[in-house]
């Protein structure tokens, strides 16, 4: 552990200051209480004010060193696979999101193999339906388009 | 003596002691799988729990937080990786033994030095929280208010090697905690007109998001690197572990024990400080310090002990006063709110059965995993060694989202995780302190009660806080280990740079 040399801190000075301004901003639009104190503001102010000093004291320092983007490309993927299967999950329901979402995570992280990947299709939301659904009893999320679960199960 | 009663009504619950028993397993094997950690499995699966009677639900947690600590050797003697950030300081002395064919000896004492730690540090818990809870109820607004104040502090600077990251994480935690309706007066805060966010946003996803789908991107980048298990040696003698090899650690197991509770009172500090504090402790006071670092049992048997015994104090500031001490302390507020059990000193006065209970589970999980380590740590290592993390960490990815879906049933809990989860890695990534931002989450709430409590109880507004001797004493300790830390890390700043020259 090397004191002091956190990579990126002009980058991350900036974004912090940006992010305690706009914080700070909003916060002053927060409403007052009824006897016109500022009750509710006093804590989101303080965070933010808060941001913005230590973004001051982070733009203070000296530039620290790079950030490894080797594996970005593959963060990106998984990011938007993340997003992507939560959507999904919201227009064809668990079960078809799952299906798809299983085999291109396993792809992500390496998985090749064709018999591997086909299993993980029926495998993944079978077994996440079967604990979750089934036996803990948590109402699945049904898709707004279309759900298998409405021609399996009679949602 | 309430643990002697809850002791006899834990053994003689089968059900309750398969769980526990499970949980030492499970706490175990996340502990030595390298990346994972008890607080991303109980993140995980704290939302099962939500199914569950109260005592099964937070034995099952605490127990696997226990064990998980321990199992962070397994990784560090057998594998030279670290399971946990705790199990770091083991790995000095531990893996060199492995390397000289006493990987079994080596984690023999790591097992019997982190049950006496765990041990130490149970029992203080179990003798003193009932005390240290009295003393709460007597505190006001504005003492409670100084504590919350000298907890964000210690928090954000001193655990991770950047004070004002640590600090902004510190800070970003209280700003998202706001998001949501005042409590108080119900003004919308930060909601930007979106009703999902009138809600606030839900402690469950944002730890799955932060420790478990955090944790997945970071994988991303180790993927490839396999595990390695160092071999046992075939001689009996190099395995076995006699009473004449235990006995030097004997005072340093004591000692460490002792510092690791102490750390563990500490709001934020944390195993791995408690470990490297009790490591250099005990190198300083080595009767052959030159052996520390090259194969020594005594620098197995000082970290392991002191991680292990932070598990159990690290309990009474949340028991006692509603504010987690570690991560863990953090995810079990949830078990103990979903279940409408009131954390903070009144905890003793409406639920003493429940928290003995868990404490007798405490004990019970240590005998547990202490049993199962000592005769069957390598067969642990080995199991490991043969799960691809490549499909493990998908089968987690995937689990990730049911688990924040099966939280509150809603889709939008699910997007706050994986937002969290790009966050957490991005915080990892650029030294923030994702532990620190979900505690400040957590202890905003009391924070900004007991700030407005004491606001509305003063004659002369904020002087309230420098008023009253107790306040004033936190808040200097707050300011105290801030000024400590900035100047401890320049000195080693300084250090550093001479030496590049």
């Amino acid at each position: 552990m090397t004191p002091g040399f956190s990579p990126a801190p002009r980058v991350v000075g900036l974004a912090l200051i940006l992010i305690g301004i706009g914080a700070t901003l909003t916060s002053l639009t927060i409403s007052l209480d009824q006897y016109g104190r500022w009750g509710a503001r006093f804590f989101p102010l303080a965070g933010s004010l808060a941001l913005v000093a230590l973004g001051m004291v982070e733009l203070r320092r000296a530039g620290g060193p790079s950030l490894d983007r080797q594996h970005w490309s593959a963060i990106a993927g998984l990011l938007a696979l993340s997003l992507a299967y939560v959507w999904a999950i919201s227009v064809v329901g668990y079960l078809i999101a799952t299906a798809i979402a299983a085999p291109l995570a396993l792809w992500i992280f390496g998985v090749r193999s064709a018999l591997g990947l086909s299993a993980a299709v029926v495998l993944c939301p079978g077994i996440y339906h079967l604990v979750f659904f089934e036996l803990l009893g948590v109402f699945p999320p049904l898709g707004r388009w279309f759900d298998l679960l409405d021609i399996i199960a009679g949602y | 003596m309430d643990i002697f009663p809850a002791l006899a009504s834990v053994v003689t619950d089968p059900v309750l002691l398969g769980w526990v028993f499970l949980a030492a397993i499970v706490g175990m094997i996340v502990g030595a799988i390298p990346g994972l950690t008890a607080s991303a499995a109980i993140a995980m699966l704290l939302p099962l729990t939500f199914y569950m009677e109260p005592l099964p639900a937070l034995a099952f947690l605490y127990v696997i937080g226990k064990s998980g600590r321990y199992g962070g050797s397994i990784a560090a003697i057998l594998f030279n990786t670290p399971g946990t950030a705790a199990s770091a300081a083991t790995q000095i002395d531990g893996y060199p033994l492995a390397r000289q064919g006493k990987a079994s000896k080596a984690m023999k004492v790591a097992t019997i030095s982190s049950v006496i730690g765990d041990f130490t540090g149970e029992i203080l818990l179990i003798v003193g929280v009932a005390w240290i809870a009295a003393i709460a109820l007597k505190l006001g607004p504005p003492e409670l208010f100084a504590v919350y104040f000298a907890a964000f502090i210690v928090i954000g600077s001193v655990i991770g090697k950047s004070i004002t990251r640590g600090l902004a994480s510190a800070a970003l935690g209280v700003l998202v905690a706001m998001i949501g309706l005042d409590p108080i007066s119900s003004t919308e805060r930060f909601t930007f007109g979106s009703f999902d966010l009138t809600n606030g946003i839900s402690l469950v996803p944002l730890m799955i998001g932060i420790f478990v789908l955090g944790e997945v991107f970071a994988q991303i980048e180790e993927r490839g690197n396999a595990t390695e298990m160092v071999r046992d040696s075939d001689d009996p003698a190099q395995n076995g572990l006699t009473w004449a090899e235990y006995r030097p650690c004997l005072p340093h197991v004591a000692r460490s024990s002792f510092i690791g509770a102490f750390i563990g009172m500490l709001p934020g500090l944390g195993s791995a400080i408690a470990a490297f504090v009790a490591y250099g402790e005990g190198k300083r006071r080595a009767t052959n310090p030159a052996a520390w670092g090259r194969g020594s049992l005594e620098g197995v048997a000082a970290p392991e002990a002191a991680n292990n015994a932070v598990s159990g104090p690290s309990m009474a500031p949340l028991l006692t006063l509603g504010i987690p001490g570690s991560t863990i302390g953090a995810i079990l507020i949830g078990v103990f709110l979903i279940h409408g059990i009131q954390i903070g000193p009144t905890l003793f006065l409406t639920s003493r059965d429940l928290v003995y209970a868990l404490f007798a589970c405490g004990l019970i999980g240590i005998v547990i995993y202490g049993l199962i380590g000592y005769y069957g740590a390598s067969i642990v290592g080995r199991f490991i060694t043969r799960i691809p993390t490549r499909v493990l960490y998908p089968l987690i990815f995937l689990t990730s989202f049911v688990a924040a879906y099966t939280s509150r049933g809603n889709l939008f809990d699910v997007y706050v995780m994986v937002v969290a989860g790009f966050a957490g890695w991005l915080m990892r990534k650029l030294d923030f302190n994702p532990a620190a931002f979900v505690i400040s989450f957590v202890l905003t709430g009391g924070a900004e009660e007991t700030f407005r409590q004491a606001l509305l109880l003063s004659d002369n507004g904020l002087m309230i806080f420098v008023t009253r001797p107790v306040a004033l004493l936190f808040l200097l300790v707050g300011i105290s280990v801030l000024v400590a830390r900035v100047r401890s890390l320049n000195r080693q700043a300084r250090a550093h740079a001479l030496g590049d020259v």
